[in-house]
Order: structure tokens, then sequence, then C-alpha cells
């Protein structure tokens, strides 16, 4: 069996369970190797959600890049995006953002940025592990440290630009009920109530250092439970659940239906080809089939990544960003060329009001609009010494299809598809299997008896 | 040649070059010990104007808060200011960030615990076993505290304090003119505002900007203090005060620009505190004997102590001493404000002196007993301290030794001084003689056997 982690390096960044495993050391030295891996002393964006344990992480992260002396500009509680945004407004060599996003409260994490805002690509972000590893960092003399500054007006200038890119007077219209998850989404969507005269109705809105009023999970389950018996009862148009570092979002429609989260990023692929067909969306192999047959309406192509966020990003980056439409996974995470490529709930959330609008029906019928995909997805704990021989099994005993084994294995047959592949960051191993009109559900029960008989 | 020390880690706490030796990650793991040593609970965290500062002061946040203390930023401050925000709030500890008298390139933590006094030995070893054994408290995210900032009530704290102790009134009614050089150091802003706008004096001020590096050595030493003596003799100033860099250190200035010996205004402020409050003053081994005289006029017993602040109040406190301090490093002890050397106490004690005896600075002077002075230091090699000090012994057959710290070497009119320092791989020496003559002769025997 598998240990589980509660602490994970990888090319994303520390993640852990806070004092466990995530101490107070992992943010100094990562904040060391980040100021090592930018170079020259510049400026560095800094942010966090509202855990507890993110101002002790912010502490050591800042102390690093100080020493390091590079100049820290510390939003405080803010979204990754305002960080992301932030970066790219004040030209810095990079940034951080420790925010666990949506893991449970006890949980933080360290991410980075590099220039514009940017993820760090793979091999920046293997040559950050390498120089954390080393423990050799480049610490400046005492004429050469930096220094840390506040910047207050982060978030409005941050709001300036969605309203350059949307046209929130129209969408102002929209009664929207927001589940913020004691999050950083509330602030920021309080801010264009005010500013832009939004109607958006908050819900936990209350940022909190110690505990969620519930899992700060974005999926269907999590809509149906918390968010979508709200809808109705408040007459609102659309409802929309947000994480805590307001990245990623889930949907519920006027009528209290929770919609998967799966369906996220075909509705912005569809909103995104429409005003530029031809392009390339690009998505993970676990992501809907839905999205080929959306791109097929316009001209468009799908290109599959493994799943996570370094094959995302390390995807995009091989193409000119005006050749992709949108870029996203099945969490409810997507990014636009508008942002630049960042993942952002409230730019997303405002692409789907934006689609209300131009198409003029209600949520609910846009999403029947759509052809229906049912997915099952399944997890068994994992046993990593037979995994090789677990796929070559499933290789053998499914026949035709296209076959995909970038990422463990994915088989498409015309209307239906699999995938079987090792989580990143847990162990267990990831059944899911969609099809067209009705659950594939004698497909799946196959799948998770194979899959089991090599657990233990 | 002996190595410099660009680190040092041992029972006087974490001291060292900012960069390459003394790291974020050094500073960090020692707050997280020392927070694990006081329990969770509030800390007081200060710093000096030291540009290696404000990173350290997130370094050590972040070892706090880890560890689940609460920490409370009260900014750039001197210590002794730090000190009677401990006591006085109820904290369970507190930290400064400074290298004292050390040169820019350094800084180092001080380390207090809940009454606002330097860790005593005890303390101190048995953090540094915490530190050495990586035992850490390790916060989870239901346990970790957040940062307050009080910038505010701990000059108002101290300064109270102090007030209780001297005739205001009777200070500014004198609208005495007073020079001041605050090596732009932590106190600099709030010197300026206890001299001027509390105690009513005409300030002549240089080196009050906390934004600018030192302008001078960081030790208040006579040689460095010519601008003050300048400064005081221009402006017919009464006095003149110079601090280090976090304020604990006291340097003065009579009116003629002449800057006194540290030892002869310890022998000032305690002639000052036992004409009023008789009792017992403790002075370290290497501090004049004019102390001793001044004690005995007021029929006060002076007791010694090895050398090091938390040495000396160890001492005054089982002794329930009214006065003390380390003559030759500037700093006056005067528990009722706190357990501390603190330039602050001392400075109102002076001009209140002044304004009381209604006599001039050099006059008071004048008045103490006369002695001649000299130290130094002498790099030694390793493995040669004990027998350097043996060889001292034998060629002073008729002296009288004392081994508390180093040897002291007590003759009927002079006593000899040796010791290796604390901080640095040095060996302090002090000769003290009622004559020239005397001084010069002990001196030049010393030099042979050293």
């Amino acid at each position: 069996m598998a240990r589980s982690s509660p602490l994970r390096i990888s090319t994303v960044g520390v993640r852990g369970i806070v004092g466990t495993a995530l101490q107070a050391s992992h943010a100094l030295d990562f904040g060391a190797a980040f100021g090592t891996f930018l170079g020259e002393p510049g400026t560095v964006v800094t942010g966090r959600d509202p855990r507890a344990s993110g101002i002790m992480l912010n502490e050591g992260v800042c102390a690093s890049l100080l020493a390091c002396g590079h100049n820290v500009i510390d939003l405080g509680v803010v979204s990754s995006p305002v960080i992301q945004h932030s970066i790219r407004r004040l030209g810095a060599a990079g940034g951080v953002s420790i925010s666990a996003s949506h893991n449970p409260a006890e949980w933080n994490a360290i991410k980075f940025f590099g220039a514009n805002g940017t993820y760090l690509s793979s091999s920046e972000a293997s040559e950050l592990l390498d120089i954390y590893h080393l423990r050799k960092f480049t610490f400046r003399d005492w004429r050469g440290i930096g220094h840390l500054r506040s910047d207050p007006n982060a978030i409005d200038l941050y709001l300036d630009e969605l309203a350059r890119v949307f046209d929130l007077r129209s969408l102002s219209r929209f009664r929207v009920l927001v589940d913020a998850t004691n999050g950083t989404s509330a602030r920021l969507l309080e801010g264009m109530n005010k500013r832009f005269e939004m109607n958006f109705i908050l819900i936990n809105a209350r940022t909190e250092r110690r505990a969620f009023v519930h899992e700060p999970a974005t999926n269907q389950a999590m809509v149906s439970l918390q968010l979508a018996p709200l809808v109705r009862h408040v007459k609102a148009d659309a409802g929309f659940l947000f994480d805590i570092d307001s990245d990623r979002i889930a949907i519920a429609t006027e009528t209290g239906q929770a919609v998967s989260e799966e369906m996220v990023l075909p509705l912005l692929a569809d909103y995104q080809l429409a005003q530029g067909p031809g392009k390339l969306v690009i998505a993970n192999l676990s992501t809907t089939a839905l999205l080929d047959e959306i791109a097929s309406w316009h001209g468009g192509t799908v290109v599959r990544a493994p799943v996570g966020r370094q094959a995302a990003i390390d995807a995009l980056a091989t193409f000119r960003p005006e050749e992709v439409a949108v870029a996203g996974e099945g969490t409810g995470a997507v990014m636009m060329p508008q942002f630049r490529f960042v993942y952002d709930g409230i730019a997303s959330m405002l692409a789907i009001l934006t689609i209300l609008r131009r198409r003029g029906i209600p949520l609910s019928k846009l999403i029947e609009s759509y052809p229906r995909y049912r997915i099952l997805k399944g997890e068994v704990p994992l046993a990593s010494r037979r995994i090789p021989q677990m796929f070559l099994d499933l290789e053998r005993r499914f026949e035709g299809g296209t076959r995909n084994t970038q990422d463990g294995l994915r088989i498409d047959w015309p209307g239906r598809w699999f995938h079987v592949r090792v989580s990143q960051t847990e162990p267990i191993v990831r059944v899911i299997c969609e099809q067209k009109d009705e659950p594939p559900s004698a497909l799946f029960e196959e799948l998770m008896e194979i899959v089991r008989s090599y657990s233990l | 040649m002996s190595r410099v020390h660009q680190l040092k880690i041992g029972v006087s706490g974490i001291r060292g070059v900012v960069g390459e030796f003394l790291t974020p990650a050094l500073a960090a793991a020692f707050a997280q010990a020392f927070a694990t040593y006081v329990g969770p609970g509030r800390v007081v965290l200060g710093r000096d104007t030291r540009t290696t500062g404000e990173m350290l002061e997130h370094a050590v946040a972040c070892g706090l808060l880890a560890a689940g203390c609460e920490v409370i930023k009260v900014g750039i401050l001197p210590t002794p200011t730090i000190q009677v925000c401990v006591a006085d709030t109820g904290a369970r500890g507190g930290l400064a960030i400074t290298a004292s008298h050390n040169p820019p390139e350094y800084n180092a933590l001080k380390l207090f615990n809940s009454e606002g006094l330097f860790f005593n030995h005890y303390e101190r070893s048995e953090l540094l076993d915490l530190y050495h054994q990586s035992q850490f408290r390790h916060a989870s995210n239901a346990e970790i505290q957040g940062i307050r900032y009080d910038m505010d009530s701990p000059p108002r704290r101290h300064i109270e304090r102090i007030l209780k102790h001297v005739n205001v009134d009777r200070i500014r009614a004198q609208k005495f003119k007073v020079a001041l050089d605050g090596v732009n150091g932590a106190g600099s802003r709030m010197s300026e505002m206890f001299l001027r706008s509390i105690l009513g004096c005409e300030l002549f001020a240089i080196s009050i900007d906390p934004t600018q590096p030192f302008p001078r050595e960081a030790e208040p030493r006579p040689e460095v203090l010519g601008d003050l003596a300048a400064l005081v003799r221009e402006n017919a100033c009464a006095i003149g005060f110079a601090q280090d860099p976090d304020g604990d250190r006291l340097a003065v200035c009579d009116e003629t620009g002449h800057v006194l010996d540290n030892d002869d205004v310890l022998a000032l402020a305690v002639d000052g505190i036992l004409g009023r409050t008789p009792g017992p003053v403790v002075v370290n081994l290497t501090t004049s004997s004019v102390v001793e005289d001044v004690a005995a006029a007021h029929r006060c017993a002076t007791y010694r102590s090895a050398v090091g602040e938390a040495n000396v109040v160890d001492r005054m406190r089982a002794l329930g001493a009214v006065i003390g301090g380390e003559g030759s490093n500037g700093g006056i002890i005067f528990p009722p404000v706190q357990y501390c050397r603190d330039s602050y106490m001392g400075m109102a004690l002076l001009l209140d002196r002044l304004a009381e005896t209604g006599l001039r600075i050099s006059q008071l002077a004048a008045r103490l007993p006369r002695y001649w002075r000299a130290a130094g230091k002498k790099p030694f090699e390793h493995g040669r301290l004990g027998s350097t000090m043996q060889a001292l012994q034998r060629s002073f057959p008729n002296a009288q030794p004392d081994r508390t710290d180093g040897l002291k070497l007590l003759f009927p009119d002079a006593w000899i001084h040796v010791r290796a320092s604390n901080t640095e791989p040095l060996l302090r020496y002090a000769v003290e003689a009622k004559s020239e003559a005397r001084l010069n002769e002990l001196l030049q025997r010393v030099f042979e056997a050293l």
C-alpha cells in the first residue's frame, strides 16, 4: 500500500497539512529557492487566502524573498487571480500564492508565478525544486536586503480590468446567488456590487481563518447540498459556488439544479469558440467528450493533456496564444486568453452570465440545449507496484477504440470513453467513464472490478 | 590569528553577519525554539533600525507563529522599551532584533522572559538544547494565532515608568539645552519626543532619522562622539547624550564638550539614587571602583557580578539592589523602571540631578574620586587561555585573586581584570589604579604576561 502523503512537494509547489507536514521551514526554504531562482533583485508579489496558517507561511516566504534582495509587495488576503493580475500590472518578476484552494482548512500550499503572472513551466518549476533540494540560496548582504510594502489598490485595479473585458452594466440585470465558501471571492464581489451595481447575493461571505462552513470543493455534489436549494428561494437567475482562492467555480441553475462541474469548460469553450472559430480547446484526458462535439460545431480542435495543472500549463505553452480559445479542467477551473490564461473563477462566472445575456434564455434551458453526457467516477486504493500490470491487463481486455497512454489509459469509442489513471495527489487509482445519453454503468462496474483486483 | 566570528549560536543567543551566515531560516528556527520554550501566548517583537531588521522580523514572526504564539509587533523601538512592554502587558516573552553596538552587517536576537528580563544562564541553555534537538512545537491551523501591531503604547508605558522616579516639573522648569546623538538608531524618534516634549528641553539633535544608516561607529565610545561634543559647544548645551542603536547604552558629554568616562556616568547615577534610597549596589567586575567609593560615602555596599547584563541583573534581584550597571558598557540599571540597561532612565536621572543640585555636569563629575583606567582587547589562541591566566596570576603573587569571571587581581590601590569575551575570540583586559604611574606600571606587566 502506498502511504498517504500529508506533505507533497511537486512542480506546482508545496502542499500539506500545516504543523504535522507543512512547516515554517518549508516556507523559508521555498521562499529562498524562489528568490534565488528569480535571480537579480526585483519585485515579488505575495498574497494568501484566509487560513490562519497563511500568515505564518507568508512571513517566512517574505523573509526569504527580502533576504534574496527582492522587494516584496504583500497583498494580504486576496484571490490568486488578483495576485497574478498585480504581478503583470506592477511588472514584477514573479509572485507567490499561499492557498490550499479547494483543500480543507487544515491544509495549506505555497504556489509560484513567473513574470506576467504566468504559471511556471515544468522546466522552470523543476529548476526551482533543484535549488530547493540543494539549498544553495543567494542571500544578499546587509546593503542589498529588500523591503516590504502593501498595495491597497490591488483589488480595485483588478476589478477595473474585469470591467474592461466584460460589459458589466448589461450583466447587472442578473440576480446571482454566490456561495463564497468563506474564501477570497466575497470581498471582490462585494466590491463589484458597490462599484458596478452588480447584483450578487452572497452567502458564506465572511472570510474564516479556522474552518469553512462546508468543504471547499467545487463539484456537483457540493452544489446540490449547499447552493442549489437556495437559488429558487431567492429567485436568482443563477448560482455559483467558489473555492477558497477563487480560481474555480461550480454552477446551479435558476430552477435549483446542480450542474455538473464538467459543464463549466464546455460552456466557456462554446462561448470562446463562437468568437474565434477554428481555435484550440486545451483540456485533459479526464474531461468530457462533449468538448469534442462542441469543438466540431465551430471547426475547433480539442487537445488533451495529462491530468494536472502542470500538464495543462505545459500544453498551453506549446501553442501561440492566438491559436487557443480556452484551456481548462473538468474541475471548473478555466483559463481564457482575455485574462492571459489565468485560472479565474470570477471571469468564468462573468463569461457564463454573458452567454445568458446573448442567448436570452434561462440557465437551465442553456444547459439543456447541450447534448447530454453521463459521467461516472470512482476511485480504488493504490498498490503502486502492480500498476504497470494493471494497465497491460486493461489494454488487453478492451479492444478497438482510440487509445491514449499519456496519463494511464484512455480509450475512446464513438459516444463512449473511459480513463483509468493514478492520482497525483492521493494514493488512489481514478476510474472515469462517460457515455452519451445513458450512464455507462456496465462499463464502469467492469472497470472498477478489474482495478480493484489489483488493489491489494 | 583567530577566525572572524560571522555566526555564533550559543548561550547568548544567535548573532551573526546577515545573509550568508545569519539566514532567515536560522532566525525562524531559533524563534520557533524560543516560542516552544515560552509556550503559546503573546510574544512582543521589536527591532532596531538595521537594514536587515525588517527581513529578520518576518522570519522571527514566522517561527513564533509556527509554534502557536500570538505576535505583537511593536516596530522600531529601543530594547529597554520592548522589555518594559513585555513586563507591562503580561506577554509570555519578547524578542528584540538588534546587534546592539555591533557593526551594521551584524544582527542578533535578544531574548526576554515574561518579566521582560534577559534570559538567565539556565533559561538560555535550556532554550539552546531545545534548538539543537529541533524539538519545536508545530501549531496546526486551528492553533495558529495572528499578528497584532502596537506601535504607540510601548513608548508611553516606558516613559510613564520613568517619570515616577524623577521630578519632571523641576526638570522642565530648567528648560535645559540638551544635545543628542541618536546614531539613527531605534530610539531616535522616542528620544527626541522624550527630551523635547516630556522633559521640556531645548533640543539640538543629530542622527535621529531611523531610515538612515548609522553615521558613526555604533558603540558610543568617546573617540567617535566628536560631532556631539561640537554640538554641545556650539549651542552652549548643559549636557549631551549619545545612544547606541538599540538605546540601552548611554554616553554623556559635559557642557565643555568633554565625553565623560562611562564609569563616572554610572557613579553619578548611583550617587543620585543612593542619596534618596540607600541600598545595595551591583556592578560587574570590570566596573571602576569609583562606584564602590560613591556607595561607601552613602554607607551602602557594592557587590560584583560576572560581566554581562543578565549576570548583573541576577545578582541585583538576589540582593535587592536599588541600582546597578555595567560601567564600562555605559549601562544604568534601575529596577523600579525595569531590570535592564536603560539610556532613558539615565538621561532623566542626570537631568534631574542637574536640576536638583544646580551644579553643572562637569562639576558633579569633578567631585568623584579620581582613578586612572585603561582597557583593551587582544586575540588569543585556542588552548592558550588557561596558561595565560595562570602566568598572569603567578606574576602577581601578592594580589588577591577573584576567579568569578576570568581573573581579577585586587591590590590595595589598584586592580587588574582579564577575561575571555562572551561574543568574540578575544581576551579583554582592564586595569585601574589610583595614580597614573601605578596604572602604567601594572599595564606594562600585564602586556608582558599576555
